[in-house]
C-alpha cells in the first residue's frame, strides 16, 4: 500500500476496479428504471388528479374519482413526506415480516420508483396546469374527447415543459440510491464503504467515488439538455414553395432569427 | 331554402349570481352569415361558447338539427366536430406544425387516413394563403398568419357551421386585413358562419343578418342595411354612433 495519496488512489483503482464499476452499473441500473417507472407511476397519479369532473357526470364515475382521488393524495403525501432511507427499511423488513421476501433488486425498484412516483405526481399536475387553457378548448372545438386532447395536445406539451425536473430526479435518484445500503444493496456507496472499511483508509476510496458520481450525473445532466433540445425541433423551418419571393411578412420576428439551424 | 341548422331557444348562462346570457332566441339556416355585435361584456362570446358547449348553458335549448345538445348523455365531442370554432387566441396547438395541426381532427376524431387528411390539408392551407408555411410551428408565424391556419383547421373538419369568436381581436391593422379577405371569401362560397366582430364595415359588407347584443339579451336584429342604416331601438342607435364617431 503506497503512502501518498495519489498512489493510494491508483493502488485502489488498479485493484478494486472490479467491484467499484460493479457498484456504479448497479447505481445507475436503480437509477435509470426507477426513475422511469417513476414518471409512467407520476404520469398516471397527475392524469387522473386532473380529470374533469361536473355535476352532469354519473354518480359512479364521480364517486370513483373522489375515492382514487383521495388515495392518490394520501400516497403522495406519506412517500413525499417521510425519509426513502427509513421507507425502504420499513417495506423491506415489514414484507419481510408478511413472508415476503424480496430481491435486493426489486426492492430497490419498488422503493425508489414509488418515491419518484410521489414527485412527479405533483410535477406532472403542474405540468398540466402550466399548458394553457386555449390548447385545450383549441382542441375540444374540433371535436377532441378529454383523452384525446391530453394524449395528442396537453401531454407532449406538459412533458417538455417537465423534462428539466425529470433530469432533476433522476440525477437525484443517481446519488440518493446510496441509502439503499441501509438493506444491503451493493450500490457505488456500499462497494467504496467496504473497501474504506477493509484499509481502514477512507479519503482516498471516496475520493474515487465522489468523482464516480459526479461523472454520472454530469453526463446524464447533459443527455437530458439534448433531449429538450431535440424535443424542441428544428429553430428554423423551410418554406414549401419554390417561390423565393415569398419570404414575406411574419418571418422577421420568429424566435430563432439568425440563429444557426 | 330555410334548412334550418341551429335553432336556440330561452338559452341563458349565468356565472353564480351573474346573468350573462338571459333568454336568447335565434336559429341558423343553412348559408347564413350572421355578425354579432355589440359592447364588450354583453355576452357575444359567452353566446358562442354556449353554442360549441365550451360553456354549459344554464338553461334554454339548443337545437342542432331538431336534437337538444344540452341534454345529458348527448356526445358532445362528436357534436363540436360538426360545429368549427375559431378562437380570438387562435388556439394553435404549440407542439404541432401548421400542417399537423390541422390534421390531428381529421386523423384522430374522423379517423380518415393520413393520406386523404394530408390532402384536405394542403387544400384549405392553400385557400387561406398559407401553403408555404406547412411546416412551420405556430411559435414562428405572425398573428395573422396564425389565425389563418387556425380556419384552415376548422374547415378541414368541413363543418356544417363555423363560428368566430372575434377572430381579428388580437391583431394588427394590416393583419386584420388578411383574416377579414379570407372570411369574405367563405362567406361568399356560402358557408354558414356565425362572427362575432367589432368590425362594423365588415359586419355590414358580409352578413346576411346582424344580432346587436346589449347586457345579455338580443337588442335588435335584422338585415345589415336595416339594421346599420336605420337601427329601432335606442341602444342600438347609441352603439352604433359611438363607432361612427370613433
Amino acid at each position: 500500500m503506497p503512502k501518498d495519496y495519489l498512489g493510494r488512489i491508483l493502488y485502489f483503482l488498479a485493484n478494486h476496479w472490479e467491484s467499484l464499476l460493479r457498484g456504479a452499473g448497479t447505481t445507475l441500473l436503480i437509477a435509470a428504471v426507477s426513475t422511469l417507472i417513476g414518471c409512467i407511476i407520476g404520469f398516471i397519479v397527475g392524469i387522473i388528479q386532473t380529470i374533469p369532473v361536473n355535476k352532469k357526470d354519473n354518480p359512479f364515475k364521480r364517486f370513483v374519482l373522489f375515492v382514487a382521488r383521495g388515495l392518490l393524495v394520501i400516497y403522495v403525501e406519506v412517500f413525499r413526506g417521510t425519509p426513502m432511507m427509513v421507507q425502504a427499511v420499513f417495506i423491506y423488513y415489514g414484507l419481510l415480516y408478511a413472508g415476503i421476501k424480496m430481491t435486493w433488486l426489486f426492492a430497490s425498484f419498488l422503493i425508489v420508483s414509488i418515491n419518484t412516483g410521489a414527485y412527479m405526481a405533483e410535477t406532472v399536475r403542474g405540468g398540466i396546469l402550466s399548458i394553457d387553457e386555449g390548447q385545450t378548448e383549441g382542441a375540444k372545438a374540433i371535436g377532441m374527447t378529454h383523452f384525446q386532447t391530453m394524449l395528442y395536445v396537453v401531454l407532449p406539451q406538459a412533458l417538455r415543459n417537465i423534462l428539466p425536473q425529470i433530469g432533476n430526479n433522476l440525477i437525484i435518484n443517481i446519488k440518493d440510491t446510496c441509502v439503499l445500503s441501509v438493506i444491503g444493496v451493493v450500490e457505488l456507496f456500499f462497494a467504496s464503504k467496504s473497501i474504506a472499511g477493509s484499509y481502514y483508509v477512507y479519503f482516498e476510496p471516496y475520493t474515487i467515488t465522489m468523482a464516480m458520481y459526479l461523472i454520472m450525473t454530469v453526463f446524464f445532466s447533459r443527455l437530458l439538455r439534448w433531449m429538450e433540445k431535440r424535443m424542441d425541433g428544428p429553430q428554423s423551418y423551410d418554406l414549401a414553395t419554390t417561390d423565393t419571393l415569398a419570404h414575406t411578412s411574419g418571418l422577421y420576428n420568429f424566435p430563432g432569427k439568425g440563429r444557426k439551424k | 331554402m330555410s334548412d334550418t341548422i341551429l335553432e336556440i331557444r330561452h338559452l341563458s348562462k349565468s356565472f353564480g349570481a351573474n346573468a350573462v346570457l338571459r333568454d336568447i332566441d335565434f336559429s341558423v339556416n343553412k348559408g347564413d352569415v350572421i355578425c354579432v355585435i355589440g359592447a364588450s361584456g354583453s355576452g357575444k362570446s359567452t353566446l358562442l361558447r354556449c353554442i360549441n358547449m365550451l360553456e354549459t348553458p344554464s338553461g334554454g335549448e339548443i337545437l342542432f338539427h331538431g336534437k337538444d345538445i344540452t341534454k345529458e348523455r348527448v356526445n358532445v365531442p362528436a357534436y363540436r366536430a360538426k360545429v368549427g370554432m375559431v378562437f380570438q387566441s387562435f388556439n394553435l396547438f404549440a407542439n404541432m406544425t401548421a400542417l399537423q395541426n390541422c390534421m390531428i381532427g381529421m386523423t384522430k376524431v374522423q379517423k380518415k387516413d393520413r393520406k386523404t387528411a394530408e390532402k384536405t390539408a394542403r387544400y384549405y392551407l392553400d385557400k387561406v394563403g398559407m401553403s408555404p408555411y406547412i411546416h412551420a410551428k405556430p411559435r414562428q408565424l405572425s398573428g395573422g398568419q396564425k389565425q389563418r391556419v387556425a380556419i384552415a383547421r376548422a374547415l378541414a373538419m368541413e363543418p356544417e357551421v363555423l363560428l368566430f369568436d372575434e377572430p381579428t381581436s388580437a391583431l394588427d391593422p394590416q393583419m386584420v386585413g388578411e383574416v377579414l379577405s379570407v372570411m369574405r371569401n367563405l362567406a361568399q362560397e356560402g358557408l354558414t358562419m356565425i362572427i362575432v366582430t367589432h368590425e362594423m364595415a365588415f359586419a355590414r359588407d358580409v352578413s346576411s343578418r346582424v344580432v346587436f347584443m346589449h347586457n345579455g339579451v338580443i337588442c335588435e336584429e335584422g338585415p345589415p342595411q336595416e339594421l346599420f342604416m336605420n337601427p329601432k331601438k335606442q341602444e342600438t342607435k347609441e352603439f352604433l354612433a359611438r363607432f361612427l364617431n370613433g
